[in-house]
């Protein structure tokens, strides 16, 4: 399988997805006009990524500096696909990252987090951006 | 035209005013006024926690302006464009307010007052439980869209959603609403 990478625009992330690693990386701002376009390429990515290669460990980073309502929905499908992959026993990491000072998107990752059961969700704050 | 635009700037200064638009609202637009909005606030020393709320808030209502708005230019038949009034500014307080108001069809108004008003009753704990239950709900096929955004909004407010919708003519309305972060 081939890198999946798309670039950020002013309202969508720069997505970058190495299926050797297995390290998937979304950062960057998500309030596009159609969230469906931006980023079901996205998911089907990923479901043949999944049934290649059913075991080996995940971890996807991410880091998005704002998000409108329908991208926390597209997210949340994002959370539940990798969780039904732990569900069936893959190792599965999420690291949502977020400026120490940007509650809004720390309060959100607690939310996705009591959201999941599976997969490891991990709170990461960071120091090095500004905030929102 | 001319003599107008002094009116138009001295009332929107004395409502403590920092933004105002008026005019076809494209993906483009929201972008362009988001970023322009991100810098100003940074100017205007809110803090970051205000920043992020009045940030969202307008983007959320932008965003429902390109989506619901009832007024679309249509030069060529071929471009959609809704059209919409968006405000940003400081309450007496200085708290700051993110107003928007655009047409919208009578129809819709029942189902419209109906939400705003149930939203307007929810506890932030009610508030929560339900955007939770919502970003997981399949969207019905004819939803206003904006079920999760309105929470969204009523989530960041200080106070409840302040909303008025005027009938303009029998098929069209004019829906206004406020948000103070």
């Amino acid at each position: 399988m081939t890198v999946f990478h798309v670039e950020g625009t002013k309202s969508s992330p720069r997505m970058y997805f190495d299926p050797a690693s297995r390290v998937l990386e979304i950062s960057g701002e998500s309030y596009p006009e159609n969230c469906q376009q931006v980023y079901e390429p996205m998911f089907q990515w990923l479901q043949e990524f999944f049934n290649k290669d059913p075991q080996g460990r995940v971890v996807l980073n991410m880091e998005i500096r704002y998000f409108n309502s329908s991208s926390s929905r597209t997210f949340m499908n994002l959370f539940d696909l990798l969780d039904e992959q732990a569900a069936q026993g893959r190792i599965v990491e999420v690291h949502w990252r977020f400026h120490e000072e940007n509650e809004t998107a720390r309060e959100c990752g607690e939310e996705f987090m009591a959201d999941v059961r599976d997969l490891c969700f991990i709170l990461t704050p960071i120091s090095d951006q500004r905030p929102a | 035209m001319t003599p107008e635009l002094l009116e138009y700037y001295e009332h929107l200064h004395s409502r403590k005013v920092i933004l105002f638009f008026s005019g076809p609202v494209s993906q483009g637009v929201v972008e362009g006024v988001a970023e322009l909005m991100r810098e100003k606030l940074r100017l205007e020393q809110a803090g970051a926690g205000v920043a992020q709320r009045v940030f969202a808030i307008l983007i959320e209502q932008m965003q429902n302006i390109a989506r619901h708005s009832a007024e679309r230019c249509t030069p060529d038949g071929e471009v959609v464009m809704a059209h919409g009034q968006v405000a940003v500014g400081r309450e007496d307080d200085g708290r700051f307010y993110v107003a928007c108001g655009n047409r919208v069809r009578t129809a819709d108004c029942g189902g419209l007052a109906r939400r705003m008003e149930e939203i307007r009753s929810l506890s932030g704990d009610d508030l929560a439980s339900q955007y939770r239950l919502l970003r997981r709900a399949e969207r019905p096929a004819k939803s206003l869209g904006a079920g999760l955004g309105l929470i969204d909004m009523a989530r960041k407010a200080a106070r409840p959603l302040d909303f008025r919708i005027t009938a303009l003519d029998p098929d069209t309305s004019f829906f206004a609403m406020k948000v103070v972060a």
